[in-house]
């Protein structure tokens, strides 16, 4: 009887271990906040540049208030790991429409192109989030005022000093990643990337 | 005298009894507690029967005849765009996928080496996607990639070379450690497969019949670096050695897949490996004349993987290349062979009937 107990305790003692210690689970905090506009519309008209500088400046103070690096763009702000929803809607339609269903797993990614960008959203629990900003011209900038085709030299002094990540100089802010891709020192490519699902 | 000398026999005896009954018990206790968390790991870990069934691919291999003149390796672009029933039906070859999501190209190299410890095909062909990761990246992908093969050196190290930062080797040897939370999501099929899975492919090949027109493909977005990483072309290299020490044909294919993008500094690597090591290399993306297939009817996600009617198309422009050019025989004159295919003939018609029906209604 006394050896019985002993293994039913014991047996309990195991399970309770397994099941009780600490799980990692990918937690989506939907926090990441982004800002942009179509501030480099017309460079030469100097008023049209005031504006648009002043219109960053803003942007870029409201950018501030965000977690981590936003996007805005004519208003509608992008963050990454946000609901994607209520952006989509207040974008309007997209110029292009893409999804792709993920190998094996349920859902869909989606890839919304808005002419000078692409809206990228991971599925999770029944909702959409957004997962990736990606600039595709230069008629657009963050809201810090960098774009596609300004110099490296002009994204260190606003951003300061990044760090190196598979060819990408990449400013990490409250788990997203603001990417900039650089060839010959000009910035060829811009990308806002959430690092949910990364791991 | 004897009498205390009997007594005392006697009394070891007695203690001989006592420490062989602590020792059963011991015994039965411990077998007791290894089976039951052996039962627990048995109910935890994902059955993968109904969803995500692209689990149970890489486990199914090892309940077939080991007889193939055609093993593919590699990821979705290979397990759902191939149709080895075509291949068979049309051409007489007998070939097995072993395919999994998101196959990394180590997990390749180490399926192609695991195959070898129970088969020696006359061609393994490869799909070269994979080549763009250089890296561990899921562990969810490691994991339906890894966890169905079963224990050798071989899947040892894909286990190391495949683990992220955050994974642990004992947790693939002991799969309760990382699936003991799973009591919370637990199915009626984790009990319904408890010992005995639900096979879910046709030789390897996860089959699809509905149809969603590819429309809006993006181009590819400016990457930071196209070069292959070393770590990508080390394990193709290790490939080509195996394939060439077993007197192995090895071929690299890029399945006809429009998404992810296929940048042309990719394909120009590719080409130029495939010229020095020898090597055929087939991209289907440049031979849509030949294959027939056409993207708003042969694709069922939008042209990232092929459906039933695009994937019979390209294993049967497959076959004939392995036929023509490879010089594979015609086995449909084998009797024990062609009675097997003929029962997996039976399956897999009643997959498409059920497909089809499941669509329509």
């Amino acid at each position: 009887m006394r050896t019985k107990a002993k293994m039913m305790l014991l047996t309990a003692i195991l399970t309770a271990a397994l099941l009780g210690c600490g799980q990692d689970a990918k937690v989506i905090e939907g926090e990441v906040k982004n800002a942009s506009d179509e501030a480099k519309e017309n460079p030469e008209a100097e008023d049209t540049q005031d504006a648009a500088d002043a219109e960053t400046e803003k942007e870029s103070e409201e950018a501030a208030e965000y977690k981590g690096y936003a996007f805005i763009y004519q208003d509608v702000v992008i963050e990454m790991d946000a609901d994607a929803a209520p952006i989509v809607e207040k974008l309007g339609e997209a110029n292009s429409y893409f999804e792709a269903p993920s190998c094996a797993f349920e859902g869909i990614d989606k890839m919304y192109t808005y002419g000078s960008f692409e809206l990228d959203t991971y599925p999770m629990e029944n909702k959409d989030y957004v997962s990736a900003v990606i600039f595709k011209d230069d008629a657009i900038a963050t809201p810090e005022g960098v774009g596609v085709g300004d110099t490296a030299e002009k994204m260190t002094e606003i951003y300061g000093e990044g760090t190196l990540e598979n060819g990408m100089t990449v400013y990490e802010k409250d788990g997203m990643k603001l990417c900039f891709i650089l060839q010959e020192e000009s910035i060829v490519s811009i990308e806002y990337r959430s690092t949910v699902l990364d791991e | 005298m004897m009498q205390a000398s009997l007594s005392i026999i006697n009394f070891r005896k007695d203690e001989e009894k006592v420490k062989r009954k602590k020792i059963m018990k011991a015994a039965v206790t411990a077998a007791l507690v290894l089976t039951s968390l052996f039962l627990l790991q048995c109910l935890l870990v994902p059955k993968y029967a109904t969803d995500v069934v692209e689990g149970s691919l890489i486990a199914e291999y090892y309940q077939e005849e080991k007889d193939h003149d055609v093993v593919f390796i590699g990821d979705c672009e290979v397990y759902e765009n191939f149709s080895p029933r075509v291949l068979w039906e049309e051409y007489g070859i007998n070939s097995y996928i072993r395919g999994s999501a998101q196959q990394l190209i180590w997990q390749s190299y180490y399926l192609l080496e695991d195959t070898l410890r129970y088969e020696k095909p006359e061609v393994v062909i490869f799909n070269v996607l994979a080549m763009q990761y250089d890296r561990p990246q899921k562990e969810a992908y490691n994991r339906m990639s890894l966890e169905g093969m079963k224990w050798s050196g071989a899947k040892v190290k894909a286990i190391r070379a495949s683990m992220t930062e955050r994974e642990e080797f004992l947790d693939y040897v002991f799969p309760i450690l990382r699936y003991h939370s799973r009591w919370e999501e637990l199915k009626s099929e984790d009990v319904q497969y408890l010992f005995d899975r639900k096979k879910v492919s046709h030789n390897g090949y996860y089959m699809r019949v509905d149809v969603k027109p590819a429309e809006n493909v993006p181009e590819g977005n400016i990457l930071a670096d196209y070069q292959f990483g070393e770590n990508a072309y080390d394990y193709l290299d290790r490939m080509t050695r195996l394939c060439r020490e077993n007197d192995i044909q090895l071929i690299l294919i890029k399945a006809p897949s429009l998404y992810p993008f296929w940048y042309e500094e990719w394909e120009q690597q590719i080409e130029d490996y495939a010229e020095k090591n020898d090597l055929l290399y087939l991209n289907f993306l440049e031979m849509t004349e030949e294959t027939g297939i056409d993207f708003s009817t042969d694709t069922y996600d939008g042209g990232l993987h092929m459906n039933l009617s695009g994937a019979e198309k390209l294993s049967a422009c497959l076959g004939r290349i392995l036929q023509e050019d490879v010089g594979l025989k015609d086995r449909r004159g084998e009797k024990e062979l062609s009675e097997k295919w003929q029962e997996k003939i039976i399956a897999y018609e009643a997959e498409k009937e059920r497909q089809y029906k499941e669509n329509m209604g």
